[in-house]
């Protein structure tokens, strides 16, 4: 999936801003939006807030968990836990990014925001990418992704499923083989180490 | 179209639209907005089917059955909004809001349609006899009509295109290309959303006849082989992510 459309995804989460102007409720298709009084919090899709912000007609108000002291606890968990820990979002990664980069006069300490989040990122992924080699090294035909992601998932996309697609083929073809070859597993051996082009 | 306009703009208090949508949009089964009257629906939750379907067909291989009630009802919505907005001055601060949001649902749906041309295209011939399998036994067909007139019209013209071409090749025509049709890989794997608790989930896993069993918990995540899960996509029962 492109990192565009992951974005598309993620915006349409929701996020208190505060306006700086007056209207009244917005009728959207996707539900009303308001009324906008300036001063008092109000919920908006993600695509609105950073639209306002850049209109400058909001100050954002940062998502809970986009908070440091927050953060380092879920940090800590995530390093003492063997799984991956539930995010407080669904889509952190695009949210940090997007919040960060629109609103940093109105979020605090954002550079150490940033740097957390990169760090669980990180730790993350490197859990991901052992678990995924793990599971290619047992051969395994399907496995629990609890807790990932949806960013997350689409990094390991299409190389894990690919190369599962791969096994599943090979075992595949060696059972045929072994069905219709009458298991003589010296010729399957001694084909395979044939050069194509030598003949 | 109107109704359900007026419907949702009924409901006032946003918090209280979206705390109910969550809940009832799991009720509805995919399935059921073939039965049921799509009216019935509130925009927002039309909008969270039609996101559904999008990603379900986004990262299925196989094309899967068409929603056109749902692309008709969230593209009515769409092309009312746009005719109220002509009539808004066009300094007005709600206009771009509301132009942000149409383009945005726009997108969903061309993107949808247009994953199930490329679909339509890349296994025509396989496509195109599945339907006529299903149209013997009755079943409910998988394209739209639209799309089949195009599958149909697809198919002609290809065919066309290579009689022309190989009317130049010395002796007969080779029509190897008719019998090796593209396939899509069924087995290729899929990561999922399970959206109910579903028990007994055999898997392929191209060891042995039997393969094992799986069980999914409400919210749980999974990759799998497709075929694995592909009545439980079709039935709405999973979401592919």
């Amino acid at each position: 999936m492109d990192p565009d459309v992951l974005e598309f995804l993620a915006e349409k989460q929701r996020v208190n801003i505060i306006p700086t102007i007056n209207s009244n409720v917005i009728h959207l298709i996707s539900g009303d939006v308001g009324p906008f009084r300036a001063g008092l919090p109000v919920q908006v899709p993600l695509w609105m807030a950073v639209n306002l912000k850049q209109q400058q007609k909001c100050k954002i108000q940062a998502p809970d968990w986009m908070d440091v002291d927050v953060l380092e606890t879920i940090k800590d968990r995530e390093k003492v836990s063997r799984n991956f820990i539930k995010m407080p979002s669904e889509h952190y990664m695009v949210e940090a990014k997007l919040l960060l980069s629109a609103a940093p006069d109105d979020i605090p300490r954002t550079d150490e925001i940033r740097t957390i989040i990169k760090d669980i990122w990180d730790m993350r992924m490197s859990k991901l990418r052992a678990s995924v080699d793990s599971m290619m090294k047992e051969s395994g035909s399907y496995a629990a992704v609890d807790n990932l992601t949806i960013m997350e998932i689409n990094s390991i996309r299409p190389i894990l499923p690919h190369a599962l697609d791969q096994l599943y083929r090979l075992k595949k073809a060696a059972r045929m083989h072994g069905s219709t070859q009458s298991q003589n597993t010296t010729t399957f051996n001694s084909r395979l180490t044939i050069t194509p082009f030598k003949s | 179209m109107d109704d359900s306009m007026g419907e949702q703009f009924d409901d006032s208090d946003l918090n209280i639209t979206e705390e109910v949508a969550a809940p009832t949009t799991q009720d509805f089964g995919l399935d059921d907005i073939n039965t049921s009257d799509t009216e019935a629906l509130t925009a927002s939750q039309v909008i969270e089917l039609m996101e559904s379907a999008w990603l379900n067909e986004k990262f299925s291989p196989e094309i899967l059955p068409h929603k056109t009630e749902i692309v008709d009802c969230l593209l009515g919505q769409i092309s009312y909004m746009e005719e109220n907005l002509e009539n808004l001055e066009s300094n007005d601060f709600q206009k771009s809001l509301h132009q942000m949001e149409t383009y945005r649902l726009r997108y969903l749906v061309t993107s949808y349609l247009r994953i199930r041309l490329e679909k339509i295209e890349m296994f025509n011939y396989e496509i195109l006899k599945q339907e006529e399998v299903r149209e013997e036994k009755n079943e409910e067909s998988y394209l739209s009509a639209g799309e089949l007139q195009f599958a149909k019209e697809y198919k002609e013209n290809l065919e066309q295109h290579f009689d022309n071409v190989l009317s130049f090749w010395p002796g007969l025509p080779p029509d190897d290309w008719k019998k090796e049709y593209i396939k899509p890989n069924l087995h290729s794997f899929v990561f999922l959303k399970s959206k109910t608790e579903i028990e007994g989930v055999i898997i392929d896993d191209g060891n042995e006849e039997d393969g094992d069993l799986v069980d999914f918990k409400n919210g749980s995540q999974m990759i799998i082989s497709y075929n694995s899960v592909s009545n439980l996509v079709k039935k709405g029962d999973v979401q592919l992510i």
